[in-house]
């Protein structure tokens, strides 16, 4: 018998790296998932690997669009019948540059994505979990919800940003049978980190994407990236029966970095 | 299979309240487990309520008062005597008692509240962690609480000796953090346990307020606008203790349904 028997959850970001590492552990305690990504052969090939039958639904959408996150919540709560977890993971950076020299472009969609996908997403879950007393709201953000590195000011204030929805919410539906909370985990060597991390390296003034992952490594206490199923460990004891009483909580998973 | 069968885990505090459902949760998942407490009594009392199921690890009750060093000491010792090792540490006694605001809080009260919750601390994870740093793993699981972030006003004994873990616990961290030993503090809000029901009413008293008003106060700084279960925090424990808990250390740990502001 698993922890999630019966539950349906959504995840943004879902087909790889974190977020896939959240749905295979939330199928694995016999939910019901529907992952997100932008690329409907990923999702095909995602759904695939992950052979869990009827339990696992793709839906084709980019988490910087409200009409696309928002269609993902409608899409879960139809296809399933309802929506209980619902894990806002996707984010990320593509041209970042120092505050300096950041582009309109850049900064909007840094915003979209890391902040804006949330809200949407968030707003979306709870006018379906409010009217049914429960629900789970498990946002990922980042080491750098707490921290600042130079070069990447879009993703540090999205992921501060998504710290202050997270603890705001939690407040307001507390009685409700509803949590919301945060993940942070420190740096690791995902898909979309391999892609992006060397742009994002040279914006951070440092020679290569190797120097960039010794930098948040040597940050740690580890001395090492953390591994996505250390993550998807800590959503799914939110997202359990275990974690009811766990609200507005920003859940280090950094290797000891934050001070706090 | 229990994801913690052949290790070996010390709970001090361990024969009721929080500490009795975290060595529950481990002995469940197959560890050993070594629970303390002064009362012997209740001691025996707990580990027959451990090992009545016949399934999960063995249970043994080692006496002491983690007001002192040599007994302390002797805990980990015994763990280590009894078991072969110690894996898991959780310095989970804590306390306090004769509560007052600073200005007429005595030198024995404050030294109190550090040796039971500071002091225990130190004395059980520098024992514990010269047998495993040798080891190359370990879990360190201390507990602070929602006091070790915050303040209250009349418990300043109790929040200074939580505040002391939380530091410790990021420093031990920080020390051993390349070494396969983790350090994290968790930080609960108020549990309405037999310790609660036993220091709760001196520290009402302190703060001007009754005992029930003391564990609504707790209720309304919370999200949830209840009290936490120990089950709750028993959860945290087990995620920490296991091998996807390797990557988290230097953390303290909220469940306090939305009280602490970070």
């Amino acid at each position: 018998m698993g922890k999630l028997d019966g539950k349906v959850a959504c995840v943004t970001g879902g087909t790889r790296s974190i977020g896939r590492a959240i749905a295979d552990a939330f199928l694995a305690e016999g939910a019901s998932v529907v992952v997100n990504g932008r690329d409907q052969a990923k999702g095909q090939r995602c759904l695939d690997e992950m052979g869990a039958g009827d339990r696992a639904a793709f839906f084709a959408g980019d988490a910087r669009k409200q009409e696309d996150v928002e269609g993902l919540i409608d899409f879960a709560v139809q296809h399933f019948g309802h929506l209980d977890i619902c894990c806002l993971n996707s984010g990320g950076v593509e041209a970042t540059a120092p505050v300096a020299s950041m582009s309109d472009e850049e900064w909007k969609l840094e915003m979209d994505w890391n902040i804006n996908h949330v809200f949407w997403g968030m707003r979306k879950s709870l006018q379906h979990m409010i009217p049914r007393q429960a629900g789970r709201i498990i946002v990922t953000s980042s080491v750098e919800g707490k921290l600042g590195k130079p070069g990447l000011a879009g993703y540090v204030t999205g992921k501060h940003a998504v710290n202050g929805l997270v603890k705001t919410a939690a407040k307001e539906v507390g009685t409700l049978g509803i949590t919301v909370n945060a993940l942070l985990p420190g740096i690791i060597e995902t898909d979309i980190v391999r892609e992006t991390g060397p742009a994002s390296a040279q914006a951070m003034g440092l020679e290569s994407y190797d120097a960039m992952i010794g930098l948040f490594c040597q940050e740690s206490s580890i001395k090492r990236p953390n591994r996505v199923e250390e993550v998807a460990a800590v959503a799914v004891l939110l997202a359990s029966d275990a974690g009811r009483n766990m609200t507005g909580c920003l859940f280090p998973i950094d290797g000891g970095t934050m001070p706090y | 299979m229990g994801f913690l069968e052949g290790r070996v885990a010390c709970v001090t505090g361990g024969t009721r309240g929080i500490g009795f459902a975290i060595a529950k949760a481990f002995q469940r998942e197959g560890a050993d487990v070594v629970i303390n407490g002064r009362d012997p009594a209740k001691g025996a009392q707990a580990v027959e309520e451990l090992s009545r199921s016949g399934d999960g690890g063995a249970v043994a009750f080692v006496a002491g008062d983690v007001k002192l060093r040599s007994d302390c000491e002797a805990v980990v010792a015994k763990t280590v005597e009894r078991f072969g090792r110690i894996d898991i540490l959780v310095p989970n006694a804590g306390g306090g008692s004769n509560y007052a605001p600073v200005v007429d809080m005595t030198d024995e009260a404050m030294a109190e509240a550090l040796d039971w919750s500071f002091w225990h601390t130190f004395w059980t994870v520098r024992a514990a962690l010269k047998h495993m740093i040798p080891n190359g793993w370990g879990r360190i699981i201390a507990m602070s609480s929602v006091e070790g972030k915050m303040g209250k006003p009349g418990i300043a004994s109790y929040v200074v000796a939580k505040h002391a873990v939380c530091g410790l616990t990021k420093s031990v961290a920080r020390e051993v953090g390349t070494m396969g030993i983790t350090v994290n503090a968790l930080c609960p809000g108020a549990i309405e346990t037999d310790e609660m029901r036993a220091q709760g009413p001196s520290a009402a008293e302190s703060m001007g307020i009754t005992y029930d008003e003391l564990l609504q106060t707790f209720a309304n700084e919370s999200a949830i606008k209840r009290l936490n279960e120990v089950e709750d925090v028993a959860a945290v424990a087990l995620l920490l203790a296991s091998d996807a808990g390797a990557g988290i250390t230097g953390s303290l740990i909220s469940i306090d349904g939305g009280t602490s502001p970070y």
